[in-house]
């Protein structure tokens, strides 16, 4: 960051920390000081490059490279023009390719392919003027849609703001809600104390009894507060704003019919007489004729009746001559 | 190849991995053949993975008859044979090459050094291992001829592979160590060899790295008999000279023809039978056999097979060995050139390819007991 600086005027962040880049359309950096002095008149032309250039288009620089921000500034104008939605295609092959397209318009005469492309193509500055006039000519063909679109993006937009503002009144009505308990609390407390000190002025009664009373009192508003706090109040809203119990009608999910799968047990062709279970070896004394598995064996979970399988398996694997 | 091996093969190439200061290329194989791995989705499928019926020597490697496999054999010989005339040597005469019964004295010649090698390795070699690479030996010369990979280097990869599938883990300078009257630059040498032709060895083997051997067989059998075969006495009496059947047995093609448990079940019953026990009520009752008069009279058949290629198996004879060898020296040393190109299983893998061995028959046999 620290290297970053005017190319005029030579100012780098490092000397001057409030050092504020700014970007035009060219995707050129300069200083707002340099911009305030070379642009007073309104407009004028780009220090490098020469493209011709008005000062309210200077924008503040937000990354590190300057052509992000060319491109990110590109990209806005495109898509105000390039605003069909998801919904306007008939399969996701096309709004696949549209969307392609669209982010093409960016990239140039590439790989032999016509022009077909906006984004890059104009952040590299390839064939500017074939695509600015593709996107005219697009704009004028597709007017109605692009209106619409932009009818519903912006109503879109709305409602989202207002969900928003609603989720926002919803917290604060709870945080006051809560600094009205706690107050209310407080001031009950307060109105106990104010009593003991009052009967203690007034009453016959002896002073420990009194006490005695204040202290049932008090305990007696601690598990009100308690009990308060437990139940708390019901909410039928959802932090995202969706009510409660709201039955949410949902498309039924298509049932698959598919024919379920029926495990079988696994048949192992061993052309030989049939082996023991490795269970029932030591029942039908097997493990009597082999070396018994030593302490430490056991520990990685050796059995003599593991070994014992497998030398019978291996005995009788392939035993019997095959068939035919 | 079946999903248990290649679990196996993993599990050991992290093994080797820890332990091995030198290491074997068998996570390469993974690469190779863009391995991916399975986890057992229930505990009776890793069971039923792991074992011979569903192994991929049932499937690939028991072979239908004594003819089927010396078909192979003579194949073998035969294709070496070809590639050295279609190289266009010009001075190659037929008289030159082994034939195949030349050929196969020298397979039993090395057959028993690999036998030797096994039984003289410090710490001892369990019997499954030497049982894995002895077929591992038998498998690869089925398809591929002496001639052509000379069975010195073979059997000692043998061996070393061998000893990472079975779990029975030494490193290689310790298996280098081994080789007695060889020089710690020898040893060097030889290992080099055998990680050079490791992966040859199990592209040969068709990455079929798991081999079931009769021993854990003839235990279970023998547990079978004194659980549920109380006639018998004195079950492990039988114990010795049924091993002996089994160790003979590793030297002939039965592990090619009959499953192990068959042939652990022939060594059982041929000890009974030298002893004078009878069991055939073994068969009817026990193993459930009593209607099936048909496959009591196959697995008589597949015994008395088993028994004749154990009577025919001779030992080499020193006067007939002494007179191929030389001839054999003479094939690798005049063929070397055109098989330096010989395929490494890695060939492919520029970065892997070691530089081709010029001096390579630097060690003759007399180095490696």
């Amino acid at each position: 960051m620290d290297d970053q600086g005017c190319p005029r005027c030579k100012t780098t962040k490092y000397r001057n920390p409030s050092l504020k880049l700014m970007v035009n359309v060219c995707g050129h950096t300069l200083c707002e000081n340099c911009v305030e002095m070379l642009f007073v008149r309104g407009s004028g032309n780009c220090v490098q490059c020469d493209t011709p250039l008005r000062k309210s288009n200077f924008r503040v620089q937000l990354f590190e490279d300057p052509t992000v921000d060319k491109e990110v500034e590109i990209r806005k104008k495109v898509l105000k023009i390039y605003n069909k939605r998801d919904f306007d295609f008939s399969s996701l092959r096309e709004y696949n390719d549209y969307l392609e397209q669209v982010e093409d318009i960016g990239r140039g005469t590439d790989w032999g392919r016509p022009t077909e492309t906006e984004v890059y193509n104009l952040t590299n500055n390839l064939d500017v003027e074939n695509t600015k006039l593709k996107m005219e000519q697009y704009q004028r063909e597709h007017r109605d849609l692009i209106q619409k679109n932009k009818a519903t993006l912006t109503r879109e937009q709305e409602e989202l703001e207002e969900l928003l503002l609603l989720e926002q009144q919803g917290n604060e009505q709870r945080r006051l809600d809560v600094l009205q308990d706690e107050q209310r609390q407080l001031q009950a407390k307060r109105k106990n104390k104010q009593a003991l000190l009052d009967e203690l002025e007034q009453s016959q009664l002896p002073a420990t009894i009194l006490l005695a009373q204040h202290k049932v009192r008090a305990a007696q508003l601690e598990t009100q507060i308690e009990q308060q706090k437990q139940t708390v109040k019901p909410t039928n809203l959802f932090s995202t704003g969706i009510h409660m119990r709201q039955t949410v009608s949902l498309v039924a999910v298509p049932k698959v019919e598919d024919v379920l799968f029926h495990y079988k047990p696994l048949h192992v062709e061993t052309y030989g007489p049939p082996v023991p279970e490795l269970e029932q070896l030591s029942r039908v004394g097997y493990l009597n004729h082999v070396r018994a598995a030593m302490p430490q064996d056991t520990a990685g979970g050796y059995t003599s009746a593991l070994a014992c399988h497998r030398a019978i398996q291996d005995a009788f694997s392939g035993l019997f001559p095959l068939k035919g | 190849m079946n999903r248990g091996e290649w679990i196996l093969i993993s599990r050991r190439a992290q093994v080797s991995k820890s332990t091995r200061p030198r290491l074997c290329p068998i996570e390469r194989v993974n690469q190779i053949c863009r391995c991916s791995f399975f986890l057992f989705d229930s505990f009776s499928f890793a069971e039923a993975a792991a074992m011979f019926h569903n192994s991929s020597q049932r499937k690939y490697w028991i072979f239908k008859s004594e003819d089927e496999v010396a078909h192979m054999r003579r194949k073998a010989n035969q294709k070496f044979r070809n590639k050295i005339q279609e190289s266009g040597k010009s001075a190659v005469s037929d008289s030159m090459f082994l034939e195949r019964h030349e050929e196969d004295v020298l397979f039993r010649h090395y057959e028993r050094r690999l036998l030797d090698f096994c039984n003289a390795f410090k710490p001892a070699m369990p019997k499954s291992v030497v049982g894995t690479a002895l077929m591992y030996f038998r498998r690869f010369y089925l398809n591929n001829s002496v001639m052509e990979h000379h069975p010195r280097t073979i059997m000692l990869t043998c061996a070393y592979l061998s000893c990472k599938v079975d779990e029975f883990n030494v490193s290689s300078t310790q298996f280098g160590g081994n080789l007695l009257h060889e020089t710690p630059a020898g040893q060097e040498r030889v290992l080099e060899q055998i990680l050079e032709y490791e992966l040859l060895l199990i592209q040969q083997l068709n990455f079929h790295l798991v081999v079931h051997n009769p021993y854990r067989p003839m235990e279970g059998l023998l547990i079978d008999l004194k659980t549920r075969y109380p006639t018998l006495e004195n079950p492990e009496s039988l114990r010795k000279s049924a091993d002996d059947f089994l160790t003979q047995a590793a030297m002939t093609d039965a592990g090619l023809l009959f499953p192990p448990s068959q042939i652990a079940l022939a060594a059982i019953l041929n000890s009974a039978l030298r002893a004078s026990l009878s069991m055939e009520s073994y068969l009817t009752e026990c193993l459930g056999l009593k209607e099936d008069k048909d496959s009591i009279s196959k697995m008589y058949d597949s015994m008395r097979r088993m028994k004749t290629l154990l009577k025919k198996y001779e030992l080499p004879k020193a006067d007939e060995v002494n007179i191929y060898k030389p001839r054999l020296e003479r094939i690798h040393a005049q063929f070397a050139s055109s098989s330096n190109k010989r395929k490494r299983g890695y060939e492919d893998d520029s970065h892997v390819a070691k530089e081709p061995r010029l001096v390579e028959e630097e060690w003759t046999d007399e180095d490696l007991m």
